[in-house]
């Protein structure tokens, strides 16, 4: 049998994975703080007697978009964003740390602070933050956070602790399979930097739907191609059979 | 089957919620007291399709470097009350009672068991009881004489009737306010009402002007704090957004339908 219908196949298969990983971005188009993933296609060259002209393609999720999305205000103190590369880091379910662009965070009963995930926000030190009964909350520009205690008169500001904030090279962050932006196995572990943080907003989701869009149409249209090959090499091989046909 | 056609109906069913959560706080953008509610979003966890690592081919130095992993959609996590204060309407009517900070007035419910709720609009019933406009006893109760001809309530909560051939006001009660660590962990059980959870902590009861409990402003009401214009704004961004997921069922359609009708 003709190996172009093979080839034309997982063409199509591959396709149509690529095209589920586009939908996922566009079905996350309004989550806030989501990151859109990349996709490509690879060549998969097969190696073996006769003629090299087998390339299979092969879809990837190569690497994550880690562009800034929208900023929208909120006007809601315990939601913050950074700026610029910084990030905010988080404790996932699993213990480790996670990064995140934005968080809208709640004091918890217990007095932890938490994102709206229900993940503790970390401090410089790396460990959760408790926050006592107070009046009010307000984070700083640079992360601090400081209260006016329950029992204290509204002009005594208490300084607390500092949201754990870092500059990690992007080149260094990977998507787990929960969603969770950590640092890749391996890469050197990253200090409290320097970060402006902005209270008050939430970062929306960088997914660009003009482009998520047009991807839809492309690869829609990359199916159907394979299709039409795969159709021609089931010409092919309905021509062969009449020809050699013994009627 | 296509997975795209899964991971958009996710996206629909998100967009729908955001919708439901949005037309929630247009229908409430009058009612005192009422608190806005925010549409959150999760993306759902990735499926690893290809590991990345894995070995491309029999030679040893050939593996891929990146796999794949598709994503499945996206999913509500809930919609997270924002209690911030809304504006103070004047009423000039005596028994209303706003509150200008973090606490909440208590009433007992059919039970007898504790409600929470900003909504200061109070009457008296038959009895001359203070109750809320839904007809809850105001906890604790307070009586107000029938024969007053003049209720003041102080900043600090506590409540003062002037009767007629006297000229000094008594004191009848103490309004007592709730606080609680975690406001947005309150249940919501409508009618204005909230009731505690593990997640918003136990009740604080203190004085009004006392901690965080906030001061009381007599013959004011504490408007919705929804922001129209931000939510009709959502609105349009969960329409487009159901759009696109809806264009992506179709495409996801097209696709199959195609393989189907050329093979």
């Amino acid at each position: 049998m003709d190996r172009m219908l093979y080839v034309a196949m997982s063409g199509a298969k591959e396709v149509m994975l690529s095209q589920a990983n586009n939908t996922n971005n566009l079905a996350n188009a309004n989550t806030d703080g989501f990151k859109q993933d990349f996709n490509i296609f690879r060549a998969q060259h097969v190696q073996g007697p006769g003629m090299a002209s087998r390339t299979y393609s092969m879809d990837e999720r190569p690497a994550t978009d880690f562009s800034a999305g929208a900023i929208k205000v909120t006007g809601n103190n315990m939601d913050i964003v950074t700026k610029e590369d910084g990030y905010i880091g988080v404790q996932t379910p699993a213990g480790d740390e996670a990064f995140v662009r934005s968080a809208s965070m709640q004091i918890l009963d217990d007095g932890s602070l938490v994102d709206v995930k229900g993940n503790p926000v970390l401090n410089e030190g790396g460990a959760p933050i408790n926050i006592p009964p107070s009046k009010t909350v307000t984070i700083g520009d640079d992360g601090t956070i400081s209260v006016v205690l329950a029992d204290s008169p509204s002009n005594q500001l208490v300084v607390l602790d500092q949201v754990r904030l870092v500059k990690p090279n992007i080149k260094e962050l990977e998507k787990g399979l929960d969603g969770f932006i950590r640092l890749k196995d391996g890469a050197d572990p990253v200090e409290q930097s320097a970060v402006q943080v902005v209270s008050g907003a939430l970062e929306s989701s960088n997914v660009n739907t003009a482009e998520a869009l047009v991807n839809m149409i492309e690869l829609s249209r990359k199916y159907e191609m394979q299709i039409k090959m795969m159709s021609t090499a089931k010409a092919h091989a309905q021509k062969s059979d009449s020809m050699l046909s013994l009627r | 089957m296509n997975r795209a056609l899964y991971v958009a109906k996710t996206g629909l069913e998100a967009q729908q919620f955001r919708l439901a959560a949005i037309s929630n706080n247009i229908a409430n953008a009058n009612t005192y007291a009422y608190k806005a509610g925010r549409a959150e979003f999760d993306d759902l966890m990735y499926q690893n399709v290809r590991q990345p690592g894995a070995q491309a081919s029999q030679n040893e130095s050939s593996t891929l470097p990146s796999g794949l992993q598709l994503g499945t959609g996206v999913k509500a996590i809930g919609v997270q009350k924002i209690h911030t204060q809304g504006n103070l309407v004047v009423t000039d009517n005596q028994l209303d009672l706003a509150i200008e900070g973090k606490g909440f007035f208590q009433a007992l419910d059919q039970n007898g068991d504790l409600m929470y709720t900003r909504d200061g609009s109070f009457q008296v019933n038959q009895d001359g009881d203070v109750v809320t406009s839904s007809g809850y006893l105001l906890e604790p109760n307070i009586n107000i004489p029938q024969n007053s001809t003049d209720i003041s309530i102080t900043r600090d909560g506590a409540v003062f009737v002037t009767e007629p051939g006297n000229t000094a006001q008594t004191q009848v009660g103490q309004i007592e306010l709730s606080t609680f660590m975690n406001p947005a962990g309150l249940q919501a059980m409508g009618h204005n009402f909230y009731t505690e959870t593990t997640a918003s902590g136990t009740a604080n009861v203190i004085n009004p002007q006392t901690a965080e409990a906030g001061s009381l402003t007599q013959g004011a009401l504490e408007a919705s704090n929804v922001n129209t214009v931000e939510e009709l704004i959502g609105m349009i961004e969960a329409q487009r957004t159901y759009e696109m997921n809806s264009k992506a069922i179709s495409a996801a359609d097209g696709m199959m339908q195609y393989l189907n009708n050329n093979i």
